[in-house]
């Protein structure tokens, strides 16, 4: 049996991730929402289903989000819109030792409070960091457990159902 | 007799899928009348099932889909024996389920999410909102007991400004994908940083032309959101059937 190409098209970009089959948290909603059902015949306990919809749960807007969001906003640093200055800003300033210039720039507020040592520079660059990878694991999380038996190519896919919804 | 676990309906004429089903079973077609039901003998007793049941039946639909046409029932449905098969599900619905047999040939589900990546995302509501932006800088470096309430109404007008946002953010992709589509099914965002999510019905021989504007859609808003995208699925989204009297 063939498989699906993860990256059909011929184009593909980094931005979409793409599969077919993939693994089951892409389908999870489909089969368990989804699909025809006879009430009465419905009737399968599920275990192992809350470990896997937890994530997938409306966040109905709350003071934590908003707590969270301000928290997010409050760290955002404007003066730099490239992400990725931002690591290596840092890194020269733990390293050796901090412009005075630089920090005025970056860390004025925050120097007023807590006097701006070295400390917490690295806990600020430690909370960054948490905070983007934080924000990741949602978007990519299919195709590993995905195995070639389940699928089969586009076009004998269409094929096939031509021929058999036409004769049936 | 044996307890029937069902995956879907297929035409009686369809290739079975050559993978075992549910606890490692056998699949067979429980046919009448041009219908049939795609199942494999459940276990008696209660049944338990967990995550390797799920991916076991999202996998044989796929197979039977990538082979012709299927009508994907919902995972958990039993009946109890193949009597029950031919007459509740096959006879009680069977115009239906031959109608959407014909319907859906030649047809797949695609799905796909959009999710902001979120530092862009909030940056851009910092630039976007003034009300936002002044907020937080009349709290920046205070001390976090003192400025509890108005976090929180930062916080709130942050998740206001969100919410606009998204809702242009989605109308922008649905106009670009929808037309592509010979249906669409939207679902209500899992978390708020999910733009979009939703099912598209694609003719299979349009699903390249589908794959272009995707990709074309990820280009466009590279660095402000990301996707996925799975599919070709059976139409999950898109069979029903009427509730029973």
């Amino acid at each position: 049996m063939s498989t699906t190409s993860l990256s059909r098209g011929g184009g593909g970009n980094s931005y979409v991730s793409r599969s077919s089959s993939s693994g089951l948290y892409d389908v999870l909603d489909l089969i368990l929402d989804k699909g025809l059902v006879i009430d009465v015949f419905l009737r399968v306990s599920l275990v192992g289903i809350e470990l896997l919809t937890v994530d997938a749960r409306i966040v109905i807007a709350s003071v934590d989000t908003y707590l969270r969001f301000a928290e997010a906003v409050n760290r955002l640093d404007l003066g730099n819109s490239q992400g990725e200055g931002l690591p290596d800003l840092m890194q020269d300033m733990t390293e050796g030792g901090a412009s005075s210039k630089t920090k005025g720039v970056l860390e004025g507020a925050k120097e007023k409070i807590f006097g701006g040592d070295d400390d917490d520079e690295s806990n600020d660059k430690d909370e960054d960091s948490g905070s983007s990878s934080s924000s990741g694991p949602s978007s990519r999380r299919s195709s590993s457990s995905r195995s070639g038996s389940g699928s089969g190519s586009r076009s004998r896919a269409r094929s096939s159902s031509r021929g058999r919804s036409s004769s049936s | 007799m044996a307890i029937k676990y069902i995956y879907g309906v297929v035409p009686s004429t369809a290739e079975l899928p050559t993978q075992p089903g549910i606890s490692g079973a056998q699949l067979e077609l429980i046919s009448a009348d041009g219908v049939a039901a795609l199942a494999s003998d459940a276990p008696d007793g209660d049944l338990v099932m967990g995550r390797h049941a799920m991916t076991t039946h999202a996998r044989v639909l796929e197979a039977a889909h990538a082979l012709g046409t299927v009508l994907p029932m919902r995972f958990g449905v039993v009946m109890d024996d193949e009597s029950q098969v031919v007459d509740r599900l096959l006879g009680a619905h069977h115009d239906d389920l031959l109608a959407q047999l014909e319907q859906f040939g030649g047809k797949a589900e695609l799905k796909l999410r959009a999710t902001y990546e979120e530092e862009p995302m909030l940056r851009e509501v910092v630039r976007e909102d003034q009300d936002v932006a002044r907020l937080r800088d009349s709290l920046r470096g205070a001390p976090e007991e003192a400025t509890y309430y108005g976090r929180i109404q930062l916080g709130e007008l942050v998740s206001r400004s969100i919410e606009r946002k998204r809702e242009r953010d989605a109308v922008s992709i649905m106009e670009t994908l929808a037309p592509l589509a010979l249906a669409v099914e939207q679902m209500p965002p899992p978390h708020e940083r999910v733009v979009l999510s939703a099912s598209f019905l694609v003719e299979q021989t349009k699903l390249d032309e589908f794959d272009v504007a995707v990709d074309r859609v990820g280009e466009t808003q590279a660095g402000r959101m990301r996707f996925k995208y799975t599919g070709p699925l059976p139409p999950h989204s898109f069979v029903q059937l009427p509730a029973e009297s």
